[in-house]
Parts: structure tokens; sequence; C-alpha cells
């Protein structure tokens, strides 16, 4: 597997009279990956998602993003170009007049030829559903529309690496799902490597890989799967179960005889249906 | 304060070149201390729909009624102050209410623009804070040098430290941690329980609209589509999915299990609890007929 960021020993205080925020962070991410990460509210997933695209550049340790170093003010606009970042409120990633001109900017500043532009701001419309919005002012859409159009601004610019924090949170469910699948798509046949921040554990069992965050540090990293099974600590950081855990918590606690194997829904579903075949 | 829409439309940018129609023609009741939820597809007018209630927004057509308080198109400007200081509103994206320097200044700011005295607006906010879960060290910080879900915890305590007897949430729960997703659900529930205030909550997570509310309210482009219990809201999966809308995750994983049983019914169940009870009675019904 071929690395692509790789973070070092890094810790982050956003001053002097504020405590560390990140603690020692070391992780690295694979090339191509779905990496979620969760954490409770204020344990430092925004403010690490900063440090990946250099936007914070950490006190102590570094971040290499593609073999360039986030502190070198020589290559900050290299990484700007690979690392698209979708930010947790889109009121902050707005800056065009209307939703055409906003998408455009970004484009503009990577310097992309009009023809390439012009493609590529329909296309991106076009997976968002806002194509009938291309005129409107961004403060005249509804919260959803939003996000959508915040997540365009960045598809557009075909990054090497998307980083969606919260980029979700207030879609509607088939919206989400839409949106999820997009990017999915693009990961799978792109290799666009994307790492999400979410609360939606729905969500996160989908991803190659996931990093648990408590109170600045990263205190569990591997595959969802394996990690679902630390009930305790999950609790104990202030996250919560998937569905299909929690339903077949319930379930065993009425004596249904279930393994502790399914993690989508799909499975437990089929794990009744044997055993109920078998019964 | 029983709330009633009568034939309120609301259009964006009126004779501009902007014009949105976002409600068409809404008549609906919101019975005073219950708890109702607003579901809806993206721009379907949900938020513009509840910023009507406490005057953020005023009708181009219709009329709002909320308690003894009317607001109609036709009339001329109003003050609006006794109106707020009855419903409360969190809006969608917290950063929209918060502006003083400190958090407890920012928390404290409601109750004394409604007279409140300093020493009680203090104990307010530091009680609301509490509730909220943020942690008294952050208090005398900026609220603009916080996380996202801390920043809308702090949105929250701003409006429950005002004490108002209808609460407004547009998303309140969107950009918090699963613990603080059920613990601030729960206050709520509890406030509206124990206090009896009318929670008008707008949501995209289907759960939560089936578990704690007593209506639910389906809006689809500017109208409501549905609004009764959520018994019989989410018995409409098909038309629910027409226009962008789920049922609950219970609902939808008994749905995977009874198409593999080879049934069609619709199964209404919302807890944990009543899920695996219909689970357990499914397939003993099936077993039996095999
Ligand atoms: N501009 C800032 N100045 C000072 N402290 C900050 C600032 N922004 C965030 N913090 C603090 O840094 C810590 C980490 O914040 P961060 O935004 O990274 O959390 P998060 O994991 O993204 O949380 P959430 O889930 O709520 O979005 C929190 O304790 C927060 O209060
Ligand atoms: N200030 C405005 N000017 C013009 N049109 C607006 C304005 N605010 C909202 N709209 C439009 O009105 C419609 C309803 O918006 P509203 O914000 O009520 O939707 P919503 O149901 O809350 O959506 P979401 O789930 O995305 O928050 C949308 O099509 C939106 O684009
Ligand atoms: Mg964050
Ligand atoms: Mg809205």
């Amino acid at each position: 597997m071929e690395k692509i960021i790789e973070v070092r020993d890094l810790s982050y205080r956003y001053s002097e009279e504020h405590p560390l925020v990140l603690k020692e962070i070391n992780f690295t991410v694979n090339k191509g990956e779905w990496l979620s990460i969760v954490g409770h509210n204020g344990s430092g997933k925004s403010t690490l998602a900063k440090c990946l695209n250099g936007l914070i550049i950490p006190q102590k340790g570094t971040v290499e993003v593609n073999g360039y170093d986030t502190a070198d003010e020589q290559t900050i606009w290299e990484i700007r170009r690979l690392v698209g970042m979708v930010f947790q409120n889109p009121d902050n990633q707005f800056v065009g007049a209307t939703v055409q001109d906003d998408v455009a900017f970004g484009m503009e500043n990577h310097g992309l030829p009009r023809a390439v532009m012009v493609e590529r701001l329909s296309e991106a419309l076009r997976l968002v559903k806002m194509e009938a919005f291309a005129q409107t002012e961004p403060h005249r859409l509804s919260g959803g529309q939003k996000q959508r159009v915040a997540i365009a601004g960045i598809v557009a610019l075909q990054p090497l690496i998307i980083i969606m924090d919260e980029a979700t949170s207030m879609l509607d469910p088939e919206g989400r799902r839409e949106i999820i699948q997009t990017v999915r798509d693009l990961n799978k046949k792109h290799q666009l490597t994307v790492i999400s921040i979410t609360h939606d554990l729905e969500e996160a069992i989908h991803s190659d890989r996931l990093l648990v965050m408590n109170d600045g540090q990263i205190v569990r990293e591997g595959k969802p799967r394996d990690i679902f099974k630390s009930t305790d600590l999950l609790k104990k950081v202030g996250l919560d179960l998937p569905f299909a855990i929690k339903m077949r918590n319930a379930l065993r606690a009425k004596e249904v005889p279930l393994t502790d194997s399914a993690l989508f829904q799909e499975e437990l579903v089929d794990e009744l249906w044997t055993l109920h075949s078998s019964m | 304060m029983d709330i009633t829409f009568e034939h309120v439309t609301h259009v964006y940018g009126q004779k501009t070149p902007f014009e949105k129609k976002a409600l068409n023609d809404v008549s609906l009741h919101i019975p005073s201390g219950s708890f109702t939820s607003i579901i809806g597809h993206t721009g379907s007018g949900k938020s513009t729909l509840v910023q009507h209630i406490n005057g953020l927004l005023k009708p181009s057509a219709g009329r709002i009624s909320v308690g003894d308080f009317v607001i109609d198109a036709n009339q001329k400007k109003q003050d609006l102050k006794p109106l707020r200081e009855k419903v409360g509103y969190v809006f969608q994206y917290p950063e929209h209410q918060l502006f003083e320097e400190t958090i407890i200044k920012d928390v404290c700011f409601g109750p004394m623009n409604f007279g409140v005295s300093d020493s009680e607006a203090t104990k307010r906010a530091e009680e609301s804070l509490q509730l909220v879960g943020l942690p008294a060290a952050y208090w005398h910080r900026s609220p603009f040098d916080l996380s996202g879900g801390q920043m809308r915890r702090v949105a929250i305590a701003g409006v429950l430290a005002v004490r108002p007897q209808v609460i407004i949430l547009d998303e309140p729960t969107a950009g918090l941690d699963p613990r603080g997703r059920e613990e601030i659900l729960s206050l709520f529930s509890d406030l509206h329980k124990r206090l009896n205030l009318t929670i008008i909550m707008v949501t995209h997570n289907m759960s939560d609209a089936a578990i704690y509310s007593d209506q639910v309210i389906a809006m689809d482009g500017g109208k409501p589509l549905l609004a009764d219990t959520p018994e019989e809201v989410f018995s409409h999966v098909e038309l629910l999915r027409k226009v962008g809308l789920d049922v609950p995750e219970t609902m939808e994983f008994l749905s995977k299990l009874l198409k593999k049983a080879g049934k069609q019914q619709v199964v209404t169940a919302f807890t944990l609890d009543d899920t695996a009870d219909a689970v357990i009675d499914l397939l003993n019904e099936v077993k039996d007929h095999v």
C-alpha cells in the first residue's frame, strides 16, 4: 500500500493560554482508502483535519502529504491542490456571489483552463443535484442545499484527497445516501482518498479503516469490524454502537442465540434467517 | 400555547429575480404541550415554516397564531418581543446566534434582554450550560473558539436560559456526538414532559422523530404532505420514499427481514425492544407455517 499522508508526533494548541488539543498524534493514510475519524465533540477532529491541508501548522511534529511537508511554505500550494476540504460549516467556505461563481472560484485559483472549468462546473452541480440553483446567491440556500454546494466546490477541483468534515450532517436520508455513493464511486473508480469525519456510525462502518479520537489523542485505529467489538471503550469515549449491534444485543437479551459477527443490517437479517431455518 | 397556521404562504424575494415560493398555502395545528417533529427533503420548507412561529419571517399571505399572539400577512409591523420571550429558537447553524465575547455572557444575553437581573441570569446560564454538558473550564472563553458540537451546545443553552414555553429546534443534533445527541434529546423530552413545554423539532433522523414525537409533519415542496402520529406517518413507506424520506432504521430492518420471509406487510416499531419482539413474533409465525 502506498502512503499518501504521514503524521508524526503531532501536537497542537491554539495559543499559549489554551491547552493542548492534539497530543502526540501518529498515523498514516493510504492512497485510495476510505478512512473515517470518529470521536466526541471537542476531541480534536476538525483541528486535525486542518493540519492535514496545512491550514494549521503544528507546534510539534510533522505532517507530510504526498512527500511534501506542510510546514514548508514553498510547497504549501501544492498541498492545497492535492487536498480538498469540505468544512463543517459551509458558510465558512463560500466566497462567490452565486453558486456557480462559488464553485468556479476554486478552479480559477487552481488555474484551470476555461473550457475545463465549464465542464467540471456543470458536472459537479449535477452530481449534487444543484443545477437548478447555479445562479442563486449562496445565502439564499437552505441548510442542506449549502452543504451540497460546498461538496460540489471541492469535487470540481478533483483533488487527490478529499476531507469531509461532517459534510453531510444536514442532508435528508436520501440525499445523504446519494452523496456518499457519489464520493464512493470516485473513491473506487479514481482512487480518490477519502478522509471522512463523521458522527454517523452507519456511514463509518462502511469505511476501510477507522480512527477513534478521545481528548486530543487517537485511542484506537483499525477495521470497523474489529473496533466495534470494543463496546466498553466506545461507551467510555462517548460513542455509540452501530444499529445492527444494538439490535443484536436487544435480541440476545430476549434469548435469541446470536453470535457477535454481524456489523451490517443485512448480515443480521441473514443470521436470523439461518437460525430460524435450523430451529 | 396552541400554534395554528391558516393558509400561510411565504415567498422569498417577492417581485425580484430571486422570487421563490417556499411555503404554499400551509394550514396546520400544533397543540400546546405537544412534541412535534418536522421532516422533509432538503429545501422542502422546514426552516422557513418554523421561522414563522417566532416572527423571524413574516407570511406573504395567511395568518399564524401562537397562543394569543397573531401574525397576519396584512398587519403592519408589531412588537415581537413578547412573542420571542415565549418562543425560543435554536438555529440550524449555531454560529448564527452566537456573538458575545464569552460563552457565559452569550448565554446570559437572552434572559437579561427580557429583564432578568444580572445575578439571576448568571445562575440560569450556569444551569443551562451544565444541562447541555459544556464543562465550566470553557465558560469564560470566546464562543467562537469552540468545536462545532460545542457551539451547538452553547446555542441550546442560550435558549434554555430564557425559559420559554415553546422551543423550536432546527436540526438540534446535527454535529453532536452520539452521547451528546442522546443527552440533548432526552433533555428536551424531559422538559416537554415535566414542564409541559411545546417542542418543535426539525430533523433528518427518522428514528428520533418517531421516538420522541406526538405528531410528525412531513413536508414536501412547501406543503405538509402528512401530519399525524408517528405510527400513522411512518406506515406510509412508499410515499415517504417518494419524497426523499425514509422510515426509522428499526422499521427498515424489519422490512428486510419481512422481505426474506416473503411478506409485504408494514410493521411499525420504533424502539429496539419493540423491534426485537416483532422479530421474534415474525420468526415464530414463519416457523409455524412450515
Ligand atoms: N479557534 C479555537 N481557539 C481555541 N480553541 C479552539 C478553537 N477551535 C477549537 N478549539 C478547541 O479545540 C478542541 C478541539 O476542537 P475541534 O474543533 O478540533 O473538535 P472536533 O473533534 O472537531 O469536535 P466536534 O465534533 O464538536 O466538531 C476543543 O476543545 C475546542 O474547544
Ligand atoms: N433567503 C432566501 N431567499 C430565497 N430563497 C430562499 C431563502 N431561504 C431559503 N430559500 C429557498 O426556499 C426553499 C425552502 O428553504 P428552507 O430553508 O425552508 O428548506 P429546508 O426544508 O429547511 O431545507 P434543509 O433541510 O436543506 O435545511 C429552498 O428551495 C431554498 O432555496
Ligand atoms: Mg469538528
Ligand atoms: Mg433547514
